[in-house]
C-alpha cells in the first residue's frame, strides 16, 4: 500500500527492463504453454474422414466404439489399487519407525528410505533383474520349482507391486514431518484418559495426518494414472505407453493415432485437473495445527500385547527385505563379470562394469574362435552409456538452472508486488503446468514443434539435434511449478524490513536482491536445483514420450541396455552395465540429497561453528595453533 | 535538525497523516508515541523516505529532503526485527553500507573496528553471525550499522518490542547511554508510554494521524493537552457522579486524576476533599500496593507506596483524599 519513493536515477532503464520481462515471460508462457497444448486440444476435434471433411466427433465415437476405453480404465484401476496399496505400506512404514517401538527401527528407515535414491527407470529394472523371468529370484525359485511360470512377474501385479514400492517416498518425507509435528502431551493426555495404544492411534494421531495422507493419497493417485515407466518394462496397458505408441504410429498403420493420442492427453488432463483443483481446495480449508506452545517430542510407543509386537516386528522386516533386497542385489552384481551375472552365482570381485573394457571370444557353429573387440565395456567405457550420461547431465543441469532462474526472477517479482493483479496472473502462470500431465505437455511439444514454427526462428524443434533444446524446454516447463511452490516458501522467510534497511544503507535494487535476498534464498534454490537435476538426469517418462535418436536420455540407455545383450556376441555384460549405472545413480542422488538436507540445510552460524571446529582438528594435527588464537 | 511541515500521507482513500507538523532539535531524544494504526511509524518512514507525502515537506538542516533517494537523506534506522542480514557475519553487517559507498577496505576496517568499541561488541562477536548473538547484542549490532554511516539522525523504530520485559528495561538504559555519548539526534518510535516517559527528551502523542501534544515528559504526564493524552499516558480515574457535585466541578467537562494523587489515609491537604471509602481488593506488587476503593457509589484506582506499615486489607474502611489542583480537566 505504501508509496515508496523510486530511485531517481535508472527509472526508465528499469520500466524497459520490466517491459523487456512482461514480453519475454509472456512469449514463454504463450508460445510453450499454452499454444502447443491448445493445439492437441483443437486436433481431438479436427480429424478429417475420409472425404476430407473435418468430422469433430470421430475420435469420441471411435473411443466408445473401441479399446480405447480399456487403457482408460487400466489406469484408473492401477491407480485406485496404487492408493490402497501405497498408503498401507506407506503408513506402516513410517508408523514402525517414527511411532512404534520397534527394534532396529534407525536400520529399517535407512531401508525403506532407499528409494528416495532410486527410483523410476532405475528401480523398475532394478525390480526387473531380481523377478523377470531370468531374474535372480526367478532362477533360484524355478531350481526349487521346477514347473513355476517363469513370467510371473509382468502385467498389473507386476505394476502394482513395484509401483507400491516406489511411491512411498512421499508418505517417508511428508508422512514421517507430519507424525514428528504431534504433539507428545496429546498422546498422554489420550493415555492419561483410559485410551489404549492403537485406540490413541487411531482417535488421536491419525486424525492429525489426515490432510498430508488426503494430500498424499492424491498425489500418488495421479502417479498411478500418469505411470510410465513401470508399465512400459513390465508389459501393462495404460494411457502412457499407450499415448507414447501411438504418438510413434502413422495414419497408414492405424486409424488417426495421433488424434487419439491427444484424447488419451486429454482424459488424463481432465482427471489431473479435477483431483488438483479437490487437492487444492481441500488444503485452503486449513491443516489441524497444534495449539501448544510447549510442544513435546513424540516418544516411540511399546506394543503391550507380546503377539501383536512379534508380528509388527515380523511386518516390519518383511518389508525392509523387499525394500533392499533389490539394492543389495544391484549393487553385489554390479561387481560380477557377465558369466556370474547369467549364472546368478558370486564369482570374483570385479571393476569390468564400471570402467575399461574386454575383448570376447566365443566359439562360432563352424567351430571357429571368433574375437569381439570390446564386447564387454564398463558403464564408463560404453560410448552409448556415456553418451546418454553426458547428454542427461547437460540437459537436466541447463533445465534445472533455467527453471531456477525464472522462478527466482519470477518470485522475486510476485513479491515486490505482492498485492497486483500483475503478480498472481506470473504466478498462475508458473503453476499452469501442474495442471497438465507431463505426457501432455510433451506430446504436444513432439506433435505441434514437429513443423517450422515461426515464433521459434521458423525452425522444426523436433528435427535431429534440435530436439535436445525441446527436451531441455520441456524439462523446464515441467519443473517450474515445484520450484515455485518452494522457492516462494524461502522468499517468506526473508523480512521486509532487510530490504529496506539494505535501501537505506544505499543498496540499489539489484545490489539488495543479489547482496541481501539471493543469499537468503540460495539454500533453498539450490536445493531446488539439485532435487530437480536429480529427478531429471534419470527421468524417463519425457525422453520416452520424445523417442529420438538425438535425445535418447540415459534412462533410455538404461531401458535399452539389454536389448542386444549377447547377441553375436556383442555387448556381452550389458546387465552388469545396467547394475552399475543403477548404483551410479545412486550415488549420484545420495550425495545430491546429502548437499541438499546435510550440508545446504546448515545456517551460517553452523557453518562458521564447523569451520571453527575444522580449524581446531588441523591446528591439533599440524601442532600450530589456529588463527583466532593468534588474532588474540 | 529536522522539520516536518504540514506533512500529509494517503493510502488510496485512506488519510493516515493530517498535517503534522514536528521540529525535531539537534541532538535530541525524540519520541513518537501512539497506539497502534496512529501514524507513528508513517510519519517516521516519512522521513526516512519510504513513504512520499501527498503534500507538506521534510527539511533536514534546513534543506528539504522530502523527494530525496532513501540513501541520500544520511539517516540512520534501527529497525523493529533490527533487520541484520542473516547470511552475513557481524562484521559484515556493520561494514555493508561503507561497502556500499566504496570506501577503502582500510578505513571500512578503522570504522568497524571504531563503532564496535564503542557499542563494546568484542572482536569474538564480530566473526559471529547474527544469529548466534543474544537479543542485546543484536540490538548493538543494529545501532553499530546504523551509526557506522555518520548519519545525521538516526531513527528507531520499536527497537525493544520484540524483547522480554527485563532484557527492555536494561537495553532501554543502554541505548540512553549510548545516545548521550555519541550526541546524535535520535527519533524513536514506540507505543510503550513508560519507555517513552523515561527515554525521551521531548515526546509527540499520536492519535489517528494526528498529534494531539507534544511536549517533555513532565509535560506530557502531568499536563496531558487533550483527554486521549491523560488516558494513554499512565493510568487515571474518571471522576464522575457524587463526587463531582462533592467537589464542585464543572458537570460539563470530564475529569480525571492519577491513581498516585489520590491518598488513602493522609495528612488532609489545604483544599484536599475528604471521602470515605470501602477497600474492595489490594494488588501487591512489592515497591507499591494498588488499591480499589469503593466511594461514594464510585470505585477509586489508588497506588501507595509500599512503606510496610500502612497497608490495608479488602473490607477495611479508609479515608480518600484528592487535591483539587490534581484535576485534569477537559472538554467533552
Amino acid at each position: 500500500m505504501q508509496k515508496a519513493i523510486g530511485r531517481q536515477k535508472g527509472l526508465s532503464a528499469e520500466k524497459l527492463w520490466k517491459v523487456f520481462g512482461a514480453v519475454l515471460f509472456g512469449y514463454l508462457f504463450l508460445g510453450f504453454m499454452v499454444i502447443p497444448c491448445f493445439n492437441t486440444l483443437i486436433s481431438v476435434f479436427s480429424v478429417k474422414d475420409a472425404s476430407g471433411k473435418t468430422d469433430p466427433f470421430a475420435v469420441i465415437r471411435f473411443f466408445f466404439s473401441g479399446t480405447m476405453p480399456s487403457f482408460v480404465w487400466n489406469s484408473v484401476k492401477l491407480a485406485l489399487c496404487l492408493i490402497v496399496t501405497v498408503n498401507v505400506v506407506g503408513i506402516s512404514i513410517v508408523l514402525l519407525t517414527e511411532y512404534f517401538d520397534i527394534k532396529g527401527a534407525k536400520i529399517l528407515r535407512l531401508g525403506y528410505m532407499t528409494t528416495l535414491i532410486y527410483s523410476g527407470v532405475a528401480l523398475v529394472t532394478g525390480y526387473q533383474f531380481l523377478y523377470d523371468n531370468d531374474g535372480i529370484l526367478t532362477s533360484w525359485l524355478a531350481q526349487t520349482f521346477p514347473g513355476m511360470n517363469r513370467q510371473w512377474f509382468s502385467g498389473f501385479y507386476a505394476v502394482l507391486f513395484t509401483m507400491t514400492f516406489a511411491c512411498t517416498s512421499n508418505h517417508a518425507l511428508f508422512l514421517r514431518n507430519a507424525i514428528r509435528g504431534i504433539d507428545y502431551n496429546t498422546v498422554e493426555a489420550a493415555r492419561n484418559l483410559g485410551a489404549r495404544p492403537f485406540k490413541v492411534l487411531f482417535k488421536v494421531v491419525m486424525p492429525t495426518l489426515l490432510p498430508t495422507l488426503f494430500s498424499l493419497t492424491v498425489m500418488t493417485f495421479i502417479t498411478g494414472l500418469c505411470a510410465m515407466s513401470a508399465p512400459t518394462l513390465l508389459g501393462y496397458d495404460s494411457i502412457n505407453p499407450e499415448i507414447v505408441r501411438l504418438a510413434g504410429s502413422s495414419a497408414a498403420d492405424e486409424s488417426f493415432p495421433q488424434a487419439r493420442a491427444a484424447l488419451l492427453s486429454v482424459i488424463l488432463a481432465m482427471f489431473t485437473i479435477i483431483l488438483l483443483t479437490t487437492l487444492n481446495h481441500y488444503e485452503r480449508k486449513g491443516h489441524y495445527l497444534s495449539v501448544s506452545k510447549t510442544k513435546q517430542k513424540l516418544q516411540k510407543q511399546k506394543i503391550d500385547n507380546p503377539v501383536y509386537n512379534v508380528l509388527a516386528h515380523i511386518y516390519a522386516y518383511v518389508l525392509f527385505i523387499i525394500y533392499m533386497t533389490p539394492v543389495v542385489m544391484i549393487v553385489v552384481f554390479s561387481f560380477q563379470n557377465w558369466q556370474a551375472i547369467q549364472s546368478k552365482t558370486l564369482s570374483g570381485f570385479t571393476f569390468i562394469n564400471y570402467f575399461g573394457t574386454e575383448d570376447y571370444t566365443y566359439t562360432r557353429s563352424n567351430g571357429k574362435q571368433k574375437v569381439v573387440a570390446d564386447a564387454i565395456s564398463g558403464l564408463f567405457a560404453n560410448n552409448k552409456t556415456v553418451g546418454g550420461i553426458r547428454l542427461s547431465f547437460i540437459m537436466s543441469a541447463i533445465a534445472a538452472a533455467l527453471t531456477c532462474v525464472i522462478v527466482v526472477l519470477v518470485v522475486n517479482y510476485i513479491f515486490k508486488n505482492k498485492h497486483s493483479k500483475k503478480s498472481r496472473v506470473a504466478e498462475a502462470c508458473l503453476l499452469f503446468p501442474w495442471l497438465l500431465p507431463t505426457i501432455l505437455i510433451c506430446y504436444s511439444y513432439r506433435i505441434y514443434f514437429n513443423d517450422n514454427i515461426w515464433y521459434v526462428f521458423s525452425k522444426n524443434l523436433y528435427y535431429r539435434e534440435n530436439v535436445q533444446i525441446l527436451i531441455i524446454i520441456a524439462y523446464t516447463v515441467v519443473k517450474l511449478p515445484f520450484a515455485l511452490r518452494m522457492i516462494k516458501a524461502a522468499f517468506y522467510a526473508i523480512d521486509d524490513e532487510l530490504e529496506d534497511a539494505a535501501r537505506n544503507l544505499g543498496a540499489s535494487s539489484l545490489v539488495t536482491f543479489l547482496r541481501v535476498k539471493l543469499p537468503i534464498v540460495l539454500p533453498s534454490v539450490l536445493a531446488v536445483f539439485a532435487l530437480n537435476f536429480n529427478a531429471l538426469f534419470t527421468e524417463y517418462d519425457m525422453g520416452a514420450t520424445f523417442q529420438s535418436s538425438h535425445g535418447t536420455t540415459y534412462a533410455m540407455v538404461i531401458q535399452s541396455m539389454t536389448d542386444e545383450e549377447g547377441r553375436n556376441g556383442f555387448n556381452r555384460n550389458a546387465t552388469g552395465r545396467r547394475c552399475a549405472s543403477t548404483v551410479f545413480i545412486m550415488i549420484v542422488s545420495g550425495i545430491i540429497l546429502y548437499l541438499v538436507y546435510g550440508v545446504g540445510a546448515r545456517d551460517l552460524a553452523e557453518r562458521l561453528a564447523l569451520k571453527e571446529k575444522r580449524g581446531r582438528i588441523i591446528a591439533r594435527l599440524t601442532g600450530r595453533k589456529p588463527k583466532e588464537e593468534k588474532a588474540a | 535538525m529536522i522539520r516536518l511541515d504540514d506533512i500529509v500521507v494517503r493510502f488510496g482513500d485512506f488519510e493516515a497523516l493530517h498535517n503534522i507538523n514536528v521540529h525535531v532539535k539537534e541532538g535530541e531524544f525524540f519520541t513518537f508515541l501512539g497506539p497502534s494504526g496512529c501514524g507513528k511509524t508513517t510519519t517516521l518512514r516519512t522521513i526516512t523516505g519510504f513513504i512520499e507525502p501527498v503534500s507538506g515537506t521534510v527539511k533536514m538542516k534546513g534543506k528539504d529532503i522530502t523527494h530525496v533517494p532513501i540513501e541520500k537523506r544520511a539517516i540512520g534506522i534501527v529497525f523493529q526485527s533490527y533487520a541484520l542480514f542473516p547470511t552475513m557475519t557481524v562484521h559484515d553487517n556493520i561494514a555493508f553500507g561503507l561497502k556500499i559507498k566504496k570506501l577503502p577496505k582500510q578505513e571500512i576496517e578503522n570504522r568497524v573496528q571504531e563503532i564496535a568499541r564503542k557499542v563494546e561488541l568484542s572482536q569474538e562477536q564480530l566473526k559471529k553471525a547474527v544469529a548466534q548473538l543474544s537479543g542485546g547484542q543484536q540490538q548493538r549490532v543494529a545501532i553499530a550499522r546504523a551509526l557506522v554511516t555518520e548519519p545525521d539522525i538516526i531513527c528507531m523504530d520499536e527497537p525493544l518490542s520484540n524483547l522480554d520485559a527485563k532484557l527492555r528495561v536494561q537495553l532501554r538504559n543502554e541505548l540512553k547511554n549510548m545516545q548521550r555519548e555519541f550526541g546524535i539526534t535520535t527519533i524513536y518510535v514506540t507505543h510503550d508510554q513508560e519507555e517513552a516517559l523515561t527515554l525521551s527528551d521531548r515526546i509527540a502523542v499520536f492519535n489517528k494521524g494526528y498529534i494531539e501534544q507534544i511536549g517533555t515528559p513532565n509535560e506530557v504526564y502531568n499536563h496531558s493537552a487533550t483527554e486521549f493524552v491523560a488516558n494513554f499516558i499512565g493510568d487515571i480515574n474518571p471522576i464522575e457522579g457524587d463526587i463531582l457535585g462533592k467537589m464542585a466541578l464543572n458537570p460539563n467537562q470530564h475529569h480525571f486524576i492519577r491513581l498516585e494523587r489520590v491518598t488513602v489515609n493522609h495528612e488532609e491537604r489545604p483544599g484536599e476533599c475528604r471521602l470515605q471509602g470501602v477497600i474492595e481488593s489490594a494488588e501487591y506488587y512489592g515497591l507499591y500496593i494498588k488499591y480499589s476503593i469503593r466511594c461514594m457509589g464510585q470505585r477509586l484506582k489508588v497506588i501507595e507506596k509500599n512503606d510496610g506499615i500502612r497497608i490495608y486489607e479488602a473490607g477495611q474502611e479508609v479515608v480518600v483524599g484528592i487535591a483539587p489542583g490534581d484535576i485534569m480537566s477537559y472538554p467533552v
